[in-house]
């Protein structure tokens, strides 16, 4: 009976869209860096840590009002306990374990075992419950069960909780714990000479009527303060036999102090790169939209400078390290993944149909450009491709792999040598445009319903006589243009304006036609 | 304006598709290289291809060619070559105009010393248009309609002659608009310099003989236009 109702509330919960929400939502809560309202979370619970603390210290001598000592004491550490109990449950899915045991036995033939899954169940819960962080997150909460005052000193365990909502202090435990080791043996060894000195310093202390060292704990003071290099200078050897002690304890010092500094200093350098590049990991992955390039080389680089210039925001994706580190030095931001794999995207948590405008394939061959086309459109079918061509024999084999634009810039410069030859003042004077260098531009106007109403009348306005030059509307539906169109020409909706004329008169044509269309 | 002898340097995939695209316009054109895989590779493609080496004098090309009606194209596979090869053109003709091929910005600055009339860097100009493409779609797309495809749209540049009709007028002094159908993008305005102003910057530049417009607008209206101007193009 208790067995069927056990599994019947596991299946029950397991199939719950509304529970695994729910469920989710604290896990993101609680656990997932990238959610964007963990960050409110975490500093709540870092304003409550830092005023929790104050009235410790404040009500060492001073009176605290019962209300705070009320909300320290149990609306605080009720938070806390609230949240104690989401991480317990958000550790592990029961039902799921419940379900597995369930199907195990089912499919050898045998009863149900509750007890088993139960005991699964405990077995898991308390490898969360005995994990360092559980612990401190149990200490934190204690005030709540007592008012002794003794106890109010496990308010300072909220300190340590900070390390669960600041990365920073992660990451510092992190890289600590990953010298666990030579951590232990400097303990080890700072241990084993701390407790020679002690007793030899009191053997050749303790006797003699002059020297403050009189018991064993004396002795180990001294050590202590001795062997790491602080000296305060309230203990000292007074003999020679203590004062040779003192000479060999704080050459070893030395070494004690040389050895904790190389220890931490190792750990941070062997943890740099990961570090900078978890940071820009999660850099990028705050960016609204972004182009993204595949493959590093002076070409992603120039297209790199061109977007930035335009106020774009870029991302280079390229496996090769060094070609990284090149383009760290550029300035851009890029990132060591081999575009062409779906792990990669993974590991860099970029959500491409959101977060990337366009990728641009730059990779050093069709090859690789075709493949990392594919792995793309398997995470987005419809997020815009740019792919350069390098055989123009392959052009087909990209525009099958998804591609929806190939540039073939030996083409190009066939075309533009023809034009450079025959019409050059042209040619200058197209090119001036489009490098925006010259100061007139030509710009394309996406138009809206209250856009396409005004544009001609904005355009017949004095200020643009002669000054804003409408090349032509683009009509979207016909996918046709209509060159210098008469003014009488009916506008839609999604139609595109070309214009050419100085930044600010493109600007301001594109206020007036908004405002007018407001009124 | 178009010239009547074109000479090729190089057979690379860049000098292929320029000898390709300028074949058509150019009564005679011809391709130099410097090694017989080049060669091979230009006789694989169609065209005959003649040796040369960076330390000829070019005495031949006086022989063979009208020096005032010829244009050079200057596309070695390596900058500095090209460099060398732009560098001993320019010494021995001093009028021929010389468009070369750069791999960047600082081989253009160089082409340029070296005495080309137009340089085409290849990352700077494909990395316009990468970003162009992107940015401004529809924009590119028109453009790449009037210069590149048989697109009744075209852009022209039309010599004033002196009997010209507009010669003494103000440039808004005519609606070219409405009454031609073209659009004046810029003018070279020979009395203000060499290099060409936008109409959009407003000035209205006093129309001069062999001032240039550059107009754009369709084909049978460039035509009606130039005409109307007292040219034929």
């Amino acid at each position: 009976m208790f067995s069927q109702w056990m599994v019947g509330i596991a299946f029950f919960l397991h199939a719950s869209s509304r529970y695994r929400h729910v469920k989710k939502f604290f896990h993101n809560l609680l656990e997932n860096p990238s959610y964007p309202y963990k960050k409110f979370f975490d500093y709540t619970m870092m304003v409550l840590i830092i005023i929790s603390v104050y009235i410790l210290i404040l009500h060492v001598k001073h009176d605290v009002s019962p209300k705070w000592i009320f909300f320290n004491n149990y609306v605080v550490s009720f938070i806390f306990f609230i949240e104690y109990l989401l991480r317990l449950w958000i550790f592990s899915d029961t039902s799921k374990i419940v379900i597995e045991q369930y199907e195990h036995d089912v499919f050898i033939q045998r009863r149900f075992n509750y007890f088993d899954a139960f005991r699964s169940i405990v077995k898991n819960k308390l490898s969360f419950v005995t994990s360092t962080s559980a612990i401190i997150d149990m200490l934190a909460i204690m005030p709540f069960f007592h008012e002794f005052r003794i106890l109010r000193v496990f308010i300072l365990f909220r300190v340590f909780k900070l390390f669960r909502y600041s990365r920073s202090l992660t990451q510092l435990v992190s890289i600590l714990s990953s010298k666990k080791f030579e951590i232990f043996t400097l303990g080890i060894f700072a241990t084993v000479i701390i407790m020679v000195s002690s007793v030899l310093i009191y053997v050749m202390e303790a006797h003699n009527p002059e020297s403050k060292i009189n018991t064993l704990f004396d002795a180990v003071y001294w050590s202590v303060v001795t062997i790491f290099t602080v000296g305060y200078g309230d203990f000292v050897p007074v003999t020679d036999e203590g004062r040779i002690v003192a000479m060999a304890i704080i050459v070893a010092g030395i070494a004690v102090i040389s050895f904790a500094t190389s220890i931490v200093v190792s750990a941070f350098t062997e943890k740099l790169d990961e570090i900078k590049e978890e940071k820009l990991i999660d850099d990028v992955g705050k960016i609204d939209q972004f182009y993204l390039i595949c493959g590093y080389s002076p070409l992603s680089a120039e297209v790199a400078r061109q977007f930035i210039r335009h106020g774009n925001k870029i991302v280079i994706l390229e496996r090769a390290k060094e070609k990284v580190q090149q383009a760290h030095k550029d300035g851009f931001t890029a990132l060591a993944y081999d575009s062409g794999s779906l792990h990669s995207y993974k590991a860099i948590k970029i959500d491409i149909p959101t977060q990337v405008k366009a990728v641009i394939l730059l990779r050093d061959s069709d090859v690789l450009n075709v493949y990392t086309a594919l792995t793309i459109r398997e995470i987005s079918p419809t997020v815009i491709l740019l792919s350069i061509l390098h055989q123009d024999e392959n052009r087909r084999k990209l525009s099958l792999a998804g591609i929806n634009e190939v540039v073939y810039t030996q083409e190009l410069i066939g075309l533009i040598s023809k034009e450079v030859s025959g019409r050059p003042v042209a040619f200058e004077v197209i090119h001036a445009l489009r490098s925006e260098n010259s100061g007139v531009f030509i710009e394309e106007i996406g138009l809206d319903r209250m856009m396409a109403e005004r544009f001609f009348e904005v355009a017949r306005l004095p200020l643009f006589y002669k000054r804003l030059i409408v090349l032509g509307i683009y009509k979207t539906s016909e996918s046709k243009f209509l060159f210098n169109p008469s003014t009488d020409l009916t506008i839609n909706e999604g139609d595109v304006g070309i214009v050419i004329a100085t930044r600010s008169l493109i600007d301001e044509f594109k206020t007036l036609m908004y405002q007018k269309g407001k009124k | 304006m178009i010239h009547n002898s074109a000479l090729v340097f190089g057979f690379n995939e860049y000098a292929k598709q320029i000898t390709l695209q300028i074949s058509s316009e150019y009564p005679s054109f011809t391709v130099f290289v410097m090694n017989e895989t080049e060669k091979s590779a230009a006789r694989l493609a169609g065209f005959e291809a003649e040796l040369f080496d960076l330390s000829e004098d070019w005495k031949s090309i006086e022989d063979r060619f009208d020096i005032n009606d010829l244009i050079i194209f200057c596309a070695l596979d390596n900058d500095a070559e090209n460099v060398f090869l732009t560098i001993s053109l320019r010494a021995t003709f001093e009028h021929i105009p010389i468009i070369a091929l750069a791999g960047d910005h600082e081989s253009a600055e160089k082409m340029k010393s070296a005495g080309a009339n137009k340089v085409m860097p290849i990352l700077q100009i494909t990395a316009g248009i990468i970003s162009e493409m992107l940015e401004k779609p529809t924009v590119t797309e028109v453009l790449h309609d009037i210069f590149y495809e048989d697109s009744a749209l075209k852009i022209a540049q039309i010599t004033i002659p002196e009997e010209s009709f507009v010669v003494g007028k103000h440039l808004h002094d005519i609606d070219w608009g409405s009454e031609y159908d073209v659009l004046v993008l810029a003018i070279v305005d020979h009395q203000l310099g060499a290099t060409f102003s936008f109409t959009s910057r407003g000035h209205n530049h006093h129309i001069d003989p062999d001032d240039i417009l550059v107009v754009i607008g369709y084909e049978d209206k460039i035509a009606t236009f130039s005409r109307a101007m007292g040219v034929m193009i």
